[in-house]
């Protein structure tokens, strides 16, 4: 059953869907017109792009897909349950507050991605100084927000769990775990993207497979048609990301949704 | 009247040692460089399954008192001795129902009311442990509401699901701090009978601060009045009213005036003390 | 009011029983404090200047005094101002191209709420783009110089300070704007008086957060492609294993973020206070 104003409202998502797909379809059309009208050394056009996609999807892709997402999964992996970790414990013991609170605040304006070349000249060319990068970025993204987290937990809930006779890893456990579960899903939204920025970059600089790879080398190349079909899988996976982390935030927050 | 309370004479198990006893216990708070003396030292003792209320103004330090006994304050005088042991850390023999609710937001009703079974020291099987919870949760007139967080309950009905976790898990002692406040009158004397009902039935030892002096004649075996900050006992009275009370008409009894009438007089200088502070 | 006494006990509880270790008990005044962080950082220090190493790590782990030395250098010999320099200008150009673009953009969008629900699925694709990706692209369409650094460092900022900024516009009280139409204001004064006025905290918070973007990306950037900046500094060192010069560079950069955020934090409690 729809009322009325549901129909008007489904009617106006209908229309704009109508036109955002119109705007497109007109951007598509206006992007291939300008390639071909003579532009196509700066802008390439979205038909070769497809071509080309079509062209590494049947297999030259997958060798470098496999390369970033192996770098990224297993670096952000590694980071965030350690930083949540590290975050739960050290947000619990009232000295490591006491004395890591400045140092937090100053080390998370830092932008640790720039640290990249350094691993590369660590860790020479291969998944590793990638897989360092994105956890050493996602690690300490993970332990600001799980850190604030422990700390805000109720000094009263503890009390209570105490006195009705739970252990240390009991509330460990109970209480503090799943009070930080908030702030770690929070910590994770803010770090994905961090996560795809830090394996980017890492395979801009210097790789030997990747996503990355395949556009430095479009760029040396002037390839202009790789270099938009690689963004574009960029963005894909952005979306992804961003999707992923949005589903892992509701899921966590499902009983503060209750409240409202 | 500073002194150590004898047991009452109608205590149920007279020669019992008391079972929790304040020794000249006084808590001294530093707020900001200055000193702020929250209780006197006090005397107090509470017998085995005995019901006694901590009445007075707010402020009185009537929660200091319930802190020092669970453990959660150390006393910065004297001593707080439970079974005659002195009590150093987190008190795990009480049950201890604070004036803020202590739910856990993330767990539902029921998931909260069971909490204290899935513990270790009181590992429960899971079918036995949903039987008790399903009992508390009508007990306490929560059935339907299993699965709402307590974000989607009102006051009363969080305070009722605090209570029935610290019930369900039967501590010999229950520590009670206006655990009753939030609750309308009709419900509240719903829980007022089912609260003497099992503590009695259970052989509890209760220590319940209210500023309800109602609430303290219907239930208490011992009221022990305590005055504006720094809190220290003023006067311990006997409530000599037989047991079991009928809740829903005990307060229309002319001994229950009587009381009332005693004890109003008692307070009444503190309770208008307190209320312009 | 209800029992204060109660509140009082749950703050004063930690110092007073739980941690009662002496260090715990040094911690809670703030010169204790300090010395601890201080302690902390010396050990750190002198165990790494001092730390036991072979021919091979040795030469992986550099010394704080070689660091510290390499620094000092580049002061003297102006390494350090003309890098700096660089960095900040790109930063400063990309930043207020970004915001700028943002903030008309954004104020578009969210007075037309169909056409923002009609560009939202472009613009949260675009979001979702690393946009260090684009740098090559840039590179190409806009030359190795500053040009496409600033582009990167200002579509970077565009896309926070847009999404802050219509959710600003979108946030304003309607009951207000329709009461000044009614008192006879243009729609340009309501724009101007109210729609942007009201947006602005939400403007504010979205260029604070830029602020470390761009200067995220601006070092990525220099990274990536330059021939002089902070970044480029601590590429070429790293490139040519210069490792102390790597670390050098890498001590500077933690010094600008810490400057940056102390500088941020003050600026904001300034214009807090301006705000009300």
């Amino acid at each position: 059953m729809s009322t009325p104003s549901q129909q008007a409202q489904s009617g106006a998502r209908d229309s704009v869907v109508g036109w955002q797909v119109a705007l497109g379809v007109a951007l598509l059309i206006g992007w291939e017109i300008a390639g071909r009208a003579g532009a196509a050394r700066w802008v390439s056009e979205p038909s070769k792009i497809a071509v080309k996609l079509w062209i590494w999807l049947g297999g030259p892709l997958y060798v470098h897909l496999a390369a970033t997402v192996t770098e990224l999964v297993t670096g952000f992996a590694i980071g965030a349950s350690l930083g949540a970790l590290a975050g739960m414990m050290l947000g619990r013991s009232p000295v490591a507050a006491a004395v890591l609170r400045p140092v937090i605040v100053g080390l998370y304006s830092v932008p640790l991605v720039a640290l990249a070349p350094l691993f590369i000249m660590f860790f020479g060319l291969g998944y590793l100084p990638k897989i360092v990068l994105v956890g050493i970025v996602t690690f300490f993204l993970l332990f600001f927000n799980t850190f604030s987290g422990a700390q805000r937990i109720d000094e009263d809930l503890v009390h209570s769990m105490e006195i009705m006779g739970a252990g240390r890893w009991e509330i460990f456990r109970k209480l503090v775990a799943p009070g930080c579960a908030v702030w770690i899903a929070g910590g994770i939204k803010t770090a994905l993207p961090y996560a795809l920025v830090a394996t980017v970059t890492g395979e801009l600089l210097a790789t030997r497979a990747g996503l990355g790879l395949l556009l430095s080398q479009a760029a040396e190349q002037f390839d202009m048609t790789s270099i938009y079909a690689v963004l574009l899988l960029l963005m894909v996976i952005g979306l992804l990301l961003s999707e992923a982390a949005n589903r892992i935030e509701q899921r966590v927050l499902r009983w503060r949704q209750a409240a409202e | 009247m500073d002194q150590i309370a004898p047991a009452p004479s109608q205590s149920r198990k007279r020669d019992d040692p008391a079972k929790i006893r304040l020794v000249g216990a006084g808590k001294t708070f530093q707020v900001r460089g200055t000193e702020l003396e929250a209780l006197k030292p006090v005397d107090l003792g509470v017998g085995g399954e005995e019901f006694v209320a901590l009445v007075g103004p707010s402020g009185c330090g009537k929660s200091t008192i319930l802190n020092l006994v669970a453990g959660l304050l150390a006393p910065s005088a004297g001593q707080v001795l439970y079974d005659g042991e002195p009590v150093t850390g987190p008190n795990r023999r009480v049950g201890y129902l604070t004036q803020k609710d202590t739910l856990l937001p993330w767990r539902s009703t029921a998931d909260n009311i069971r909490i204290s079974l899935e513990l270790k020291c009181r590992a429960t099987p899971r079918a036995e442990a949903t039987d008790r919870v399903a009992q508390m949760m009508e007990l306490v007139g929560l059935r339907g509401f299993e699965h709402h967080y307590p974000a989607e309950l009102s006051g009363g009905m969080r305070k009722r699901a605090a209570l029935a976790r610290t019930l369900i898990y039967e501590p010999e002692t229950l520590l009670m701090d206006e655990p009753f406040g939030a609750l309308d009158a009709q419900l509240k004397l719903l829980m007022l009978d089912q609260l003497q009902r099992l503590t009695r039935h259970r052989r509890m030892t209760v220590l319940f601060v209210t500023h309800d002096l109602g609430e303290a004649i219907t239930l208490a075996d011992r009221i022990v009045v305590v005055s504006a900050r720094p809190g220290r006992i003023r006067a311990v009275h006997e409530v000599r009213l037989p047991r079991p009370r009928d809740v829903f008409t005990i307060r229309f009894s002319e001994d229950f005036a009587r009381q009332h009438e005693r004890l109003w007089d008692e307070l009444k200088d503190d309770i208008i003390k307190g209320t312009d502070v | 009011m209800a029992e204060q006494a109660g509140s009082v006990a749950s703050l004063a509880f930690p110092g007073s029983r739980s941690g009662e270790t002496p260090l715990a008990r040094a911690l809670t005044t703030p010169q204790g404090r300090i010395g601890a962080r201080i302690l902390l950082v010396a050990i750190l220090l002198l165990a790494w200047e001092f730390a036991p190493v072979g021919k091979g790590t040795g030469f992986w782990l550099s010394k704080p005094s070689l660091v510290a030395g390499t620094i000092w250098q580049w002061i003297l010999d102006g390494t350090l101002r003309v890098h700096l320099q660089a960095t900040l200008a790109v930063m400063a150009e990309g930043y207020v191209t970004g915001c700028l673009a943002g903030i008309g953009i954004g104020i578009v969008l969210g007075l037309v709420p169909r056409l923002h629900r009609v560009v939202s699925p472009f613009l949260a694709g675009f979001y979702a783009m690393p946009k260090i990706a684009l740098a090559p692209l840039f590179i190409i369409l806009l030359g190795v110089g500053d040009l496409s650094k600033v582009a990167l460092v200002a579509i970077t900022v565009f896309f926070l300070v847009v999404t802050n900024t219509i959710e600003g516009v979108r946030d304003v009280d309607r009951d207000l704007v329709r009461s000044l139409t009614l008192m006879g204001a243009t729609r340009v004064e309501v724009i101007r008086k109210v729609v942007v006025r009201s947006a602005l905290p939400w403007i504010f918070t979205g260029m604070r957060i830029a602020v470390r973007y761009a200067f995220t990306n601006t070092l990525l950037a220099e990274l990536i492609a330059a021939n002089r900046g902070l970044g480029f500094l601590i590429e070429f060192n790293s490139g040519n294993f210069n490792i102390t010069g790597a670390y050098a560079g890498i001590a500077v950069l933690v010094l600008c973020s810490v400057l940056l955020t102390e500088l941020l934090s003050r600026l904001e409690a300034r214009v807090s206070r301006w705000r009300g």
